[in-house]
């Protein structure tokens, strides 16, 4: 017994030791921009791919003309159906130097909205940028979900054969 | 995969067994113990995401997560081997370690039920795995929950712990077997908090189909802990570990992340979360919930007729506090409109009955793995 605690101990010491661990990412690669208008303020919005897909996720920067300082700000994400959420501008985490959205995916196709509100020095100014999303890469939803339930059609399974074994009590024996 | 019943061999000596008996112990640990890692890097990735950001295949609380996978999943099998290696040498097979030997493809293997299904959720979890590798390769890190290979090594895990729940009340005939058993279903009912995130895919629309589902994985292990162990015990102390593992895991999440994040020289979000995000999602109202389904459930003498009505008055209190929690947690406002809080309230207990009915009798089922005169 002692043998095989030493073994499982082994292979898990291997496991953690010889696994390479996340390093700081690097910058994102922008591949494409576009230009915004908000008052005042010119934008550059960075995109980490181009064009964009249904669910297909990316990095956006945004970046305005003389950098974040002393700029704050709001971005509403306007879906083709109209329904909408409003985020602060925040850093991107792995460019610190502009605002940004990390890995993000927006899942309708269909022609989404990003209305950016900018407060600075030179007041408020409110710009709008229309983006195409194309329809998603890779098969239809509805085969990956079917695939992702397997364990749980298992699951299902164990209890439907546990359930035809084992007769229902009464009651319990005590 | 072809399984058939073995036929196995309980002797005198099995039956005549000591509450005290170690044997089958180190297994059940092990599986438990791969189950908790799984849960732990589940804790630590989540609030990852939330607090700092960058994903990759090889981050450290993914590795736990995988490591809580390879260790139920060797344990598993190391059992396995050993159960088919006695039984080629024509020794007694235990029923008490892990439940009664089925064969695997054909005879080939003689494995002990509840490591046959622990073992085969590790290897789910690994197949769910490679399909997400290959999932962000076509759609990028996106950081949801809610994703179909997430979903199913999410499930994947489910299964395991599902078989250490399995191995435990094997062995409920012991007085370690009891303690794993409870064990077993705290740690299912914190992790299925997080499974059923993957209801919010369905979107929200007239029920918030999330936050009825949890009042099904609260429900449904706290009537199972009552009747398996014939105890109130068997139910509040699932409620008492599980508070116990929260309140660990408020701390935890945050202190690794920050330390993982020090560590790599990664900053902090400007916007994090700040929330300890997994304890956020746990019931924290399921020990007045389980001081009702214990007592009442534990030795009543009816055959689900109790357990429904206890199950959906459970199932509405989780619900219902469980939405307040988010709000007050995670600024969710499931709740905002009024004929949306009335329909999931609704449902919470529909489902909560429905949990109490499948409880009673999935503790006959479990109890059937305990060679006959251990289990209760």
């Amino acid at each position: 017994m002692r043998k095989i605690v030493m073994v499982l101990l082994g292979v898990i010491g291997l496991l953690l030791v010889t696994t390479p661990t996340a390093q700081a990412e690097e910058p994102i690669k922008v591949v494409h921009t576009e230009q915004v208008q908000a008052g005042p303020y010119r934008l550059t919005v960075g995109f980490s791919r181009w064009p964009l897909k249904a669910m297909q996720s990316l990095d956006y920067t945004f970046t305005p003309d003389g950098g974040i300082r002393g700029r704050s700000g709001t971005l509403a994400v306007i879906a083709p159906d109209g329904s909408r959420y409003e985020v602060e501008l925040a850093r991107h985490p792995r460019q610190r130097e502009v605002w940004g959205l990390d890995v993000q995916s927006l899942d309708e196709p269909g022609e989404w909205t990003f209305r950016f509100i900018i407060d600075g020095a030179q007041g408020q100014g409110t710009g709008e940028l229309r983006l195409t999303m194309l329809e998603q890469p890779g098969p239809p939803l509805a085969i990956s979900w079917a695939i992702g339930s397997g364990p749980l059609i298992g699951l299902i399974a164990l209890i439907v054969v546990g359930w035809r074994r084992v007769r229902p009590r009464a009651s319990i024996a005590h | 995969m072809d399984i058939s019943m073995t036929g196995t061999r309980a002797t005198d000596e099995v039956r005549a067994r000591p509450r005290t008996d170690p044997k089958g112990l180190l297994g059940a640990v092990f599986v438990l113990g791969g189950a908790m890692m799984s849960l732990t890097g589940m804790v630590w990735d989540i609030q990852w995401h939330n607090d700092v950001g960058p994903d990759t295949f090889f981050t450290a609380p993914h590795l736990v997560l995988y490591a809580g996978s390879a260790v139920a999943g060797i344990a598993s099998l190391v059992v396995v081997l050993a159960t088919t290696m006695a039984e080629r040498r024509g020794r007694p097979v235990d029923p008490t370690v892990g439940g009664t030997a089925v064969g695997v493809f054909g005879r080939t293997f003689a494995a002990p039920v509840g490591y046959l299904i622990s073992g085969v959720g590790a290897a789910l979890f690994l197949v769910y795995g490679l399909l997400d590798e290959r999932w962000h390769r076509l759609y990028g890190f996106d950081v949801v929950i809610e994703s179909p290979p997430h979903i199913g090594f999410l499930l994947a895990i489910t299964l395991t712990m599902v078989g250490a729940v399995m191995v435990s009340a094997a062995a409920l005939g012991k007085r370690w077997g009891e303690i794993t058993t409870v064990m077993g279903l705290a740690l299912l009912l914190g992790f299925d908090s997080i499974v059923v995130e993957g209801l919010n895919a369905f979107g929200l629309g007239a029920v918030d189909l999330r936050t009825a589902g949890i009042s099904f994985v609260s429900v449904l292990p706290l009537v199972v802990g009552a009747r398996l162990l014939g105890r109130p015990g068997g139910a509040i102390g699932i409620a008492l570990i599980l508070a116990a593992l929260q309140a660990l895991y408020w701390w935890f999440g945050p202190w690794a992340t920050r330390l993982y994040a020090d560590a790599i020289g990664q900053p902090f979000r400007d916007d994090p979360v700040g929330v300890p995000m997994v304890p956020a999602l746990i019931p924290m109202t399921l020990l007045p919930v389980a001081a009702l389904v214990g007592p009442l459930l534990a030795r009543a003498r009816d055959n689900g007729r109790l357990a429904m009505v206890v199950g959906g008055i459970g199932g509405l209190v989780i619900t219902v506090t469980a939405a307040g929690q988010s709000m007050l947690l995670l600024g969710e406002g499931a709740f905002d409109e009024l004929p949306v809080m009335i329909a999931t309230a609704a449902a919470g207990t529909a489902v909560g009955v429905a949990a109490g009915f499948l409880g009673v009798r999935f503790a006959e089922i479990l109890r059937s793995l305990a060679p006959a005169g251990e289990g209760r």
